[in-house]
Formats: structure tokens, C-alpha cells, sequence
């Protein structure tokens, strides 16, 4: 049995639409007119409990409206939406009740309130036991490091301690769906570790089902399973990370700053130049048929090199060569 | 049933508990407004003595009446000067109102037990107001406990009544985030009709069929009248009749207004 369901969703927002100028400003202020803007295009799939989804696109794709829908916040335009078979938007209250949200921008704690005292408001609105919230606060603590974190007000918060603080406040209702939307955007590495540690220590504790978007592919790779991407509103991939793994993961990078400039380098086998500029070079390997040290190694046997730097292909990239036809073969 | 009214009490309660520790927050603004009512105050007690320098009733009341009045109304104004319509194109312009509406609450219960529990601190807050009044420009109050009974009461129907129909604007954010236009010219219009400025009394009869017409004079007037013995408490039932058909009036009429509005929302980012 499905926890969540979409059929055919879509979102479209009226966008005023204004000529330039101050003729233009002036014709909107009598007649205003509108553009729709599809931002959610028919979009269909269901979740298991207990799955992890890594719900990517890029900017604009129509990410965060969905996830919006989910909630509850935004009415959709048209098709449907089931969740722990709700209408969420019309059940609002009855379905805020079992999931827990966070924007990775926003808080949903008392701003000038030291955190346990926004804590214990958010434990007593979602009527958690007094035994439990007890037992829960410390787990979390432990987990997420928060005992120094108490007693601070949230406006005193680096991004990191923010970040934190919300989570346990999302949490600690035990809900049994949780949307994170861009929970490790402008957070270092230790605190991300730490964010995704707690996410897979609810999801194996707690059959806690999670629904993901970022733009961050590492997240993606040490949480999901399955992912689904959208681009322009549209579904256009929903199946198993290692998919897409193999498709897109196969191909590094390796950039190399040098001490001095040079022409005459002649790429490693399994390698190619993609880009040479004066004190730089870059190649793209294929891991199946070389690895990055055999690349680094050959080319630091010709030439000197000062500094190296390997990278992954990045979402936007993925987004594209999927365009391209890069997952014909594969079912959608 | 008794269960759900315990429970509701107690999630409903802990709301409420927060308001006066979030406004301990901003102690400098509220001395700043002390000084800015206890000059308000001084104003106005030496222009209704000018005023009454020829008279000895006006609107047919004398003096002290007057005084009394007004002062007590100048000590309330500020419960007319909400902030809600501002505060909800503000919460939906920078995104705000989705985490507002992702809490498991009835969005007007919640937002009505935080303009309550503000009441609440604004009376113990103005009490320093009051000693200054009654030390300083004259005010005499009553001694009967069962005026300032009905006064309380009275008071609390209308700044209800006040709440519900700003709700109704509020809920025009929605619509467009641009409310702060709305805003001031609420307060304008409200601080007018409330009374606050002038006892509703006094007006000429179109001015008072206006004020009558709009739900303001209930939350300023209406109360200090009775504090300030212009209207008799043998008037309070009927009194409370009119408040409480406002109250019901505008609850079905903003509970209506809010559920077509928040289909309209478009929560920015993303």
C-alpha cells in the first residue's frame, strides 16, 4: 500500500504579467493580465514506506512546488494527490499532524527564544508523551550534538547549529513521512555528515519514510535508493539510483594546475583533454577503464605539475545528457 | 468531548504562555511607546479643559466624564493598532506562511489565543500608565468591582470583534502580498471610529451612523464607557447582545473568507 500518490499532478500559478516601462507599469495597474506558469506539469508516482527518495532538478524545475502539494500548503491545479490517504491540502491540519517538513531555508522555531523552549512548544502542539519527548530530546542530543545548544536562542545560530536545532524540531514528533527540502545547502562538511547520519539512523530506526531534494549528489548517493528527477515540471526519470550511476558515474574529471605552461601533454589511455588553458589542463577519464591515480601518475611523469583537483558531472549536467538521449535504453 | 477540550486547552495554552516570553524580547520599544502615550495623554487632557472652558456639558457629558473618558480610551488605543493585516503580507511575501501552516493548529485559533495573550500582557504592561494617569492628569475610576467586570468583558468581546474582521483583511494577503497600504489606512480610519480620539458621542449624527456601521467603536467606546461611567452597567446585557451578534457575524463571515483565500496561495522560492 502506497503512503504517498500522485496522479497526473500539476501546479499552475497566474503570473502578472507587465509590459516594460512606465507605460507598461501604468496598462497593469487598469488591466491587469496574467501568464499562467506551469510549474508542475502531470506528474505521477507512488512511495513506499520506508523508502528513501531523492526528489532532484535543477532550479525552477518544479521541485519545492511539489513538495509544497505534498504538505498540503499549495492547492494543485489538477490530477491528484494522496498522502497516508489524505487530500493533504484539504486535510491540512489531520496531515501536518503525521509528517514532518523543513526548508532548508526558513525556520520553524521561535526566533528569539532559547531552542528548548521552542522545543517544548513544538512537543506539546504535536502532543508528544512527556516520557517520550524525554527519552527522544536526549537521543537527539546525542545524535545531532545539541546539549550546548539549549539553551541558545535561534537568531544566535550559525547556519549549521540552525540546521540541526530544525531537524530535532521536525523530529520529534516521530512523523511518518519527512520532506527535507535542501537540508545540507551552505553547510560544511562535518555537519552534513552528521545531518545524514540522523536521517538514515530514523529511516533504519523508524521506517521513517523520506523524501529529499538538494542539489547535492553526495547527499543523493549516501541516502537514496531510488531517485526521481524532474526538469521543466515534467518526470522525465524515476528508478534506482545505481541507474543513473552507471550511466553518469562512469566519467571524472581531474584538473591539473601547472608550474609552467605546456602543449605537448598527450592524454593517458582511457583519458581525454577537455579543456587546456595556459597553467591548467583538464581531462575526463573513464573509471571502468582507468583510475585516477594511474591518470595523475602519467601525467605527472611528463609534465610538472603544482596542484591537482578530481570532480564528479553535476546535476545539471546529468539533467542534460539525459536530454540527449543518454537513458533511452532505460525505462521510465 | 471533555478529553478534547483538555487537550485542546493544553496545546492552546502553551501557545499562549509563549506570547509574553517572545515580548520581553523588545522592552525598549515599549518605553518608547509609554512616553510617546503619557505626552498623548497630557495633550488631550489640556485641550478638553480649553474645550470645556465655555461648557459646562458637551455631548452631554461634563468635565470630568470627558477626562475620565478619554484618557482610558488614549491608554487602549494602542490594542487598535494591530499589526495583523501588515504581518500577513509580510509572512506570505517572504514565504513565512508555509511553516505557519504546516503546524498541526487551526490557523485563526492559533493567531486568536496569540492576540488574546497579547491583550492579556498589554493590560499588565499599561498598568504604570494608569497610576500616571490617576496621580498625574486627574483620572478618577471606579470603585465597584462589578463595573470593571463588565468593562473586561466588554472589552474582550471587542478586541475579539476587532480581531475577526482584520482577519478578513489580513486574509486579502493571499490575494496580494501588498497590504501595508491596507494597514495604514485600517489604523487611520480604526483609531477615528474607535473613539479613541473623540468619545463617539460627540459626533454628529451621520458621523456616529458611520462609526455604528463599522465594528471599531466596540473595542474602544463601547468598554470605556462603562469604565469611565457614561454608559450605566444596567445597560450591559444589551450591550453584550450587539457585541456578541458582531462576534458571530464576522466569525462565519472570516472563517468563510479565509478558506477560499488560502486556496490562493503561492508560497515563493522554489
Amino acid at each position: 500500500m502506497p503512503i504517498i500518490q500522485t496522479d497526473n499532478l500539476s501546479k499552475v500559478f497566474k503570473v502578472p504579467r507587465k509590459d516594460p516601462g512606465v507605460a507598461g507599469a501604468v496598462k497593469a495597474l487598469f488591466r491587469p493580465r496574467y501568464d499562467a506558469k506551469v510549474a508542475v506539469d502531470g506528474i505521477s508516482f507512488t512511495v513506499e514506506p520506508g523508502e528513501i527518495i531523492g526528489y532532484i532538478g535543477v532550479n525552477g524545475a518544479g521541485k519545492s512546488t511539489t513538495i509544497k502539494m505534498l504538505t498540503g500548503i499549495l492547492m494543485s491545479s489538477g490530477g491528484a494527490v494522496r498522502v497516508l490517504g489524505r487530500d493533504p491540502h484539504r486535510e491540512r491540519v489531520a496531515n501536518a499532524r503525521e509528517i514532518g517538513v523543513v526548508f532548508g531555508q526558513r525556520t520553524q522555531l521561535w526566533w528569539d527564544l532559547a531552542f528548548i523552549e521552542s522545543l517544548n512548544l513544538v512537543a506539546k502542539i504535536y502532543e508528544v508523551e512527556p516520557a517520550r519527548y524525554k527519552q527522544l530530546l536526549d537521543q537527539f542530543s546525542e545524535i545531532l550534538e545539541l546539549k550546548a545548544l539549549l539553551r541558545v536562542p535561534i537568531r544566535n545560530m550559525s547556519l549549521g547549529q540552525k540546521m540541526r536545532a530544525e531537524l530535532a524540531a521536525t523530529l520529534i514528533h516521530e512523523p511518518r513521512i519527512v520532506y527535507l527540502d535542501e537540508p545540507t545547502i551552505g553547510l560544511d562538511l562535518i555537519v552534513k555528515d552528521r545531518i545524514r547520519e540522523f536521517i538514515k539512523h530514523l529511516n533504519r530506526d523508524k521506517g521513517t519514510t523520506v523524501i529529499l531534494t538538494t542539489h547535492d549528489l553526495g547527499d543523493i548517493e549516501e541516502l537514496c535508493q531510488r531517485v526521481i528527477i524532474i526538469d521543466a515540471g515534467k518526470l522525465i526519470y524515476d528508478g534506482p539510483l545505481s541507474t543513473i550511476k552507471e550511466r553518469f558515474g562512469k566519467f571524472r574529471e581531474i584538473t591539473f594546475q601547472l608550474a609552467k605552461h605546456d602543449s605537448t601533454l598527450q592524454p593517458p589511455t582511457g583519458s581525454e583533454i577537455i579543456a587546456r588553458e595556459e597553467y591548467q589542463v583538464t581531462l575526463r577519464f573513464d573509471r571502468t577503464l582507468t583510475t585516477a591515480s594511474q591518470v595523475a601518475s602519467a601525467v605527472m611523469s611528463e609534465i610538472d605539475v603544482v596542484d591537482f583537483s578530481l570532480s564528479e558531472p553535476d546535476l545539471a549536467s546529468i539533467v542534460k545528457q539525459i536530454y540527449n538521449g543518454a537513458l533511452e535504453q532505460v525505462a521510465v | 468531548m471533555i478529553q478534547s477540550i483538555r487537550r485542546k486547552t493544553s496545546i492552546y495554552g502553551a501557545i499562549a504562555a509563549m506570547v509574553p516570553k517572545e515580548y520581553s524580547a523588545y522592552s525598549i520599544w515599549v518605553w518608547m511607546q509609554f512616553i510617546v502615550q503619557i505626552i498623548s495623554m497630557m495633550i488631550f487632557v489640556y485641550f478638553w479643559r480649553a474645550v470645556y472652558a465655555g461648557a459646562s456639558t458637551l455631548g452631554g457629558l461634563n468635565l470630568q466624564q470627558t477626562i475620565n473618558y478619554i484618557l482610558l480610551a488614549q491608554i487602549l488605543m494602542p490594542i487598535v493598532e494591530t499589526r495583523m493585516i501588515f504581518q500577513f503580507g509580510f509572512m506570505v511575501r517572504n514565504g513565512a506562511v508555509a511553516t505557519e501552516l504546516l503546524r498541526p493548529l487551526d490557523f485563526q485559533g492559533r493567531f486568536y489565543i496569540e492576540n488574546l495573550a497579547g491583550l492579556g500582557v498589554f493590560a499588565i504592561e499599561k498598568l504604570p500608565l494608569l497610576l500616571v494617569a490617576i496621580v498625574f492628569f486627574g483620572l478618577q475610576l471606579p470603585a465597584d468591582p462589578l463595573i470593571w467586570g463588565v468593562f473586561a468583558i466588554s472589552l474582550s468581546l471587542g478586541a475579539s470583534i476587532l480581531f475577526l474582521f482584520d482577519w478578513i483583511f489580513a486574509s486579502l494577503a493571499f490575494y496580494s502580498t501588498e497590504t501595508w497600504g491596507l494597514s495604514v489606512v485600517r489604523v487611520g480610519v480604526a483609531t477615528f471610529f474607535s473613539g479613541a480620539l473623540v468619545p463617539l458621542t460627540m459626533m454628529p449624527t451621520w458621523l456616529q451612523n458611520v462609526a455604528a456601521a463599522l465594528p471599531f467603536g466596540q473595542t474602544i467606546f463601547v468598554p470605556v464607557s462603562f469604565l469611565s461611567s457614561i454608559t450605566p452597567i444596567a445597560n450591559a446585557p444589551q450591550v453584550w447582545l450587539v457585541q456578541l451578534v458582531w462576534l458571530i457575524g464576522l466569525l462565519i463571515l472570516s472563517r468563510w473568507v479565509f478558506s477560499r483565500a488560502v486556496r490562493q496561495i503561492t508560497v515563493q522560492g522554489g
